[in-house]
């Protein structure tokens, strides 16, 4: 009988589940605990896979851990959003602050392969003034490093990931041509289109992960639009499918279903961790120890590694770590129109206007950008019950009419505030660990920008013909900001390489070293970083320098 | 061949549009019809039936015209005009053309077959206009090739082929025209783009094969996966351009 990716794990005896075939295997290179590895990443998302992927191909024994599952997209993810929530995190946190995070299918994975098994795919570069917003747009802080520096990795991830984008890009400074082409344009994309050619903007094709074209053993794109369920084509580039099986090849170890609980130090260096895995609690030994558990695992593992030697939690003597979380804003306007939309066909954000991330004649700080939407049923009907109050009959009504609604949703700046953050709970969890208490408050600037944003997209839908509009106006995604990277150990957590200030062998490679969020997605800029820190680890260990 | 390609490309196009626009048929009618006349005049070479073929190949020079300004106007009507997606995903504007093409030659054939050398003020037998025809028209399913395997961004090398072959092919060609003089090199050339045609086919083929659920999927792949009608356009368009040499030799030698 198959056994269940998700109580037992299949990453061992030499093995790991070859993600391409149904059923299928690739050998993988296993390391005994008492081995000293080069680097334990903890964590294998965005940042983490990424950086696995890079260490590996430099030569570094790498053991990655993940306490989600092993799956194989052909044949474990089905076509059903109930069924695909085996996918997010959904274990115990608590959320509180005047604006509580909802936690889970929007923001957070638990899979081998991280939130990218389940993300949107939309692929974006920061605009270059988002790494200096303090000196060149006089709000936030700066990044430690430079946006030509970022181009050249980001250049490298978006040829690992075959991103499919236009032509020619609208905003920013040149960048090299996408690897595949856009994807058509569905009706949803359309309606972007028209509306922001009518209030006179500029529009592009999304660049997305996923493939127009075959690509090693990954078909095109179906346009079926599960993706936010789980792509069950392989279509998508998930660090599962982009990242991860380049690491193994690399030699790399991935142990799934394996949960990081504490991080060891002596003489203030990391000497390994504790992780359970099968009901049992293990210790790997290690020269490095590399977080990478998105915002809030990250800080909670830090703060739960707590000890004599750093009685505050690790890496944690500036007081930062798990202050100034940011959240995306992810507020959206609906209408209806005569045409038949069926907006779930097809990914879901094919057209995209970054028009007011680069345009900076506005009342508040930072920046966002908006994208067509398609969402599936169940989503659909949370958004109608949330945003409208419908429910019973005049739900299932306005369900009805589904296929001719038709939407835009932003993904906003939030600025980084201290009072925003993720400590630890007195609860535990069924590991036995300490919980997460994520709190969090939207601030005025953040008001005045959903204002902004939401009048503007309902005046493109009006331009459009959309009747029936209304804005839905209480949702979030993507998370950041919890472990910062900065210039000095006072006023941050990491450097530009990602290395802790307090205890140099200890890492933090994530969405969590984001100073600021930009108001493009994440993801590409998280592989972009982890790319940079692979090539900044080879060049410190060729110097002598780890 | 020509019409064959077109036949089989428009319909499985047309089909997965669905037909919407009830205009969508005449390419089918009129590729069928030259497919008919055209093949009974290999069968029959001599015969002295004059309307059907003649108005045959006119329908099919005027369906690819009209059809041209059909596929540019579902071009300009989407969000953005002409832009690289538009071209991509609209109707293809380079399409139409073909059709056109196989009116144009098949009514020079005719009219050769029954002993005229001339079609209006131009000079038939002499191989020089079907030569120039033929390697205007593989220049214009070149544009068409490289701009649809530009979409699929070149992913095989191979795709490279046709996008290089051809219009090498063409020029060589269009320089024995205007020399009047039939090399060697280019009917070479002309073979191999003939066969690199069929070949293509394969390719195509492959290309369906590696969508998700591959040829099982036969009927979704057929019309998604790169064209498999497409690619023997150039080997219609080669032979037309080695009877242009043909017709070319043969005159040099009555000169003697
Ligand atoms: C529905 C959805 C749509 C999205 N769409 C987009 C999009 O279109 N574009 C975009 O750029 N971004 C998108 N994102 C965001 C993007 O997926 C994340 O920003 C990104 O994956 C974060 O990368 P990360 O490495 O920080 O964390 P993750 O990718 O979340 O990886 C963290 C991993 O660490 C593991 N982990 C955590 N703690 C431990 C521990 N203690 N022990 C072992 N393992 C642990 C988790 O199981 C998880 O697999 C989307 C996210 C979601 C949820
Ligand atoms: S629409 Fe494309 S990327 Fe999305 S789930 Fe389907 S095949 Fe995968």
């Amino acid at each position: 009988m198959a056994i269940d990716p998700e109580q037992t794990p299949r990453a061992k005896n030499g093995r790991a589940p070859d993600v391409m075939t149904p059923g299928g295997w690739v050998s993988m290179r296993e390391y005994p605990e008492n081995e000293e590895v080069d680097f334990v990443i903890v964590g294998t998302g965005a940042g983490g896979g990424t950086l696995a992927c890079k260490l590996a191909e430099a030569g570094f024994s790498v053991v990655a851990f993940d306490a989600g599952p092993y799956f194989r997209p052909l044949e474990d993810f089905a076509s059903d959003e109930t069924e695909q929530n085996k996918l997010y995190w959904t274990d115990d946190r608590i959320v509180d602050g005047d604006h509580p995070i909802k936690m889970g299918s929007n923001n957070s994975g638990k899979a081998v392969g991280g939130s990218t098994v389940h993300f949107a795919m939309v692929s974006l570069r920061f605009r270059p003034e988002h790494f200096k917003t303090r000196t060149a747009l006089g709000y936030g802080v700066d990044w430690p490093i430079d946006w030509q520096d970022m181009w050249n990795y980001y250049d490298e991830a978006e040829r690992a990931l075959h991103i499919s984008g236009p032509v020619s890009y609208p905003w920013g400074p040149k960048r090299g041509r996408y690897p595949l082409r856009a994807h058509p344009l569905n009706a949803a994309a359309e309606y972007l289109a028209r509306g922001a050619e009518a209030l006179g903007i500029k529009w592009t094709e999304t660049p997305l992960a996923t493939l127009s074209a075959p690509i090693g053993q990954s078909a095109p794109c179906v346009y079926r639009g599960f993706c936010v369920t789980g792509c069950s084509t392989n279509a998508k580039q998930s660090v599962l499918v982009a990242w991860l099986p380049r690491a193994l090849k690399a030699g790399a170890e991935i142990r799934d279903l394996a949960m990081v609980g504490r991080i060891e130090t002596r003489n203030r260096r990391c000497t390994g961790v504790h992780y359970q895995r099968e009901g049992e609690w293990h210790f790997q030994k290690a020269r490095n120890v590399v977080v990478a558990g998105y915002a809030v695992e990250t800080p909670r593992l830090l703060l739960n590694s707590a000890n004599e030697e750093f009685p505050d939690g690790l890496a944690n003597s500036s007081g930062l770590v798990g202050k100034n979380l940011m959240v995306q804003l992810n507020q959206a306007a609906w209408g209806q129109v005569d045409d038949e939309i069926r907006s779930y066909k097809g990914p879901p954000s094919l057209a995209i206007s970054e028009h007011w991330n680069y345009d900076d004649d506005k009342d508040f700080h930072g920046g966002w950008s908006y994208m067509s939407q398609g969402p599936l049923p169940i989503t659909w009907a949370k958004s109608l019950a949330g945003g409208r109050n419908l429910w019973g009959q005049a739900l299932i009504d306005e369900m009805a009419r589904n296929n001719h609604s038709v939407g835009l949703k932003m993904v906003g700046e939030v600025l980084p505030y201290e009072r925003n953050r993720v400590t630890l709970a007195d609860d535990t969890d069924q590991y036995g660990l300490k919980i997460p208490r994520i709190t969090f408050s939207l601030g005025p600037n953040e008001e005045a920008m959903i204002d902004h944003a939401t009048d503007f997209m309902d005046k493109s839908l009006e331009a459009v013909g959309a009747r029936e509009r209304w804005k839905e106006m209480d949702d979030t995604c993507h998370l950041g900001g919890t472990a910062r990277m900065g210039f000095d150990a006072k006023t941050s957590v990491v450097d530009a390489d990602c290395r802790s200030w307090d205890i140099p062998n200890l890492w933090v490679c994530d969405g969590s070293v984001f100073p600021t969020v930009g108001g493009v997605n994440p993801s590409l800029t998280i592989q972009a970083i982890a790319c940079r820190t692979g090539d900044r680890i080879k060049q410190m260990s060729a110097r002598g320098e780890l | 061949m020509l019409g064959l390609s077109v036949l089989a490309d428009s319909g499985l196009e047309h089909y997965r549009g669905s037909f919407r626009n009830p205009a969508m048929v005449f390419p089918l009618l009129s590729s069928s019809m030259a497919i008919g006349f055209n093949g009974r005049r290999l069968e029959k070479p001599l015969s002295d039936e004059k309307t059907g073929p003649l108005v045959s190949h006119l329908t099919s020079a005027a369906t690819g015209v009209v059809g041209l300004g059909f596929h540019l106007y579902n071009v300009m009507k989407r969000p953005g005009g002409l832009t690289f997606t538009n071209l991509f995903y609209a109707a293809p504007a380079g399409a139409p053309f073909a059709l056109a093409l196989a009116g144009a030659l098949g009514s020079t054939a005719d009219r050769l077959a029954r002993g005229k050398d001339t079609l209006g003020p131009i000079h038939l037998t002499s191989g020089r206009a079907i030569g120039l025809l033929t390697s205007f028209g593989l220049i214009g399913t070149v544009a068409e090739a490289t701009l649809l395997h530009f979409r699929g961004a070149y992913h095989d090398p191979f795709m490279w082929l046709p996008v290089a072959l051809p219009p090498v092919t063409a020029a060589s060609l269009a320089r024995d025209v205007v020399d009047d003089q039939p090399r060697q090199i280019t009917t070479s050339l002309l073979a191999a783009t003939a066969a690199m045609g069929l070949i293509g086919v394969g390719f195509h083929a492959y290309g369906v094969a590696r969508n998700m659920g591959g040829w099982k999927n036969w009927r979704q792949n057929l019309l998604v996966g790169p064209p498999t009608p497409a690619p023997p356009a150039f080997t219609g368009l080669a032979i037309a351009g080695l009877g242009a040499l043909m017709l070319m030799k043969k005159r040099r030698k009555a000169r003697g």
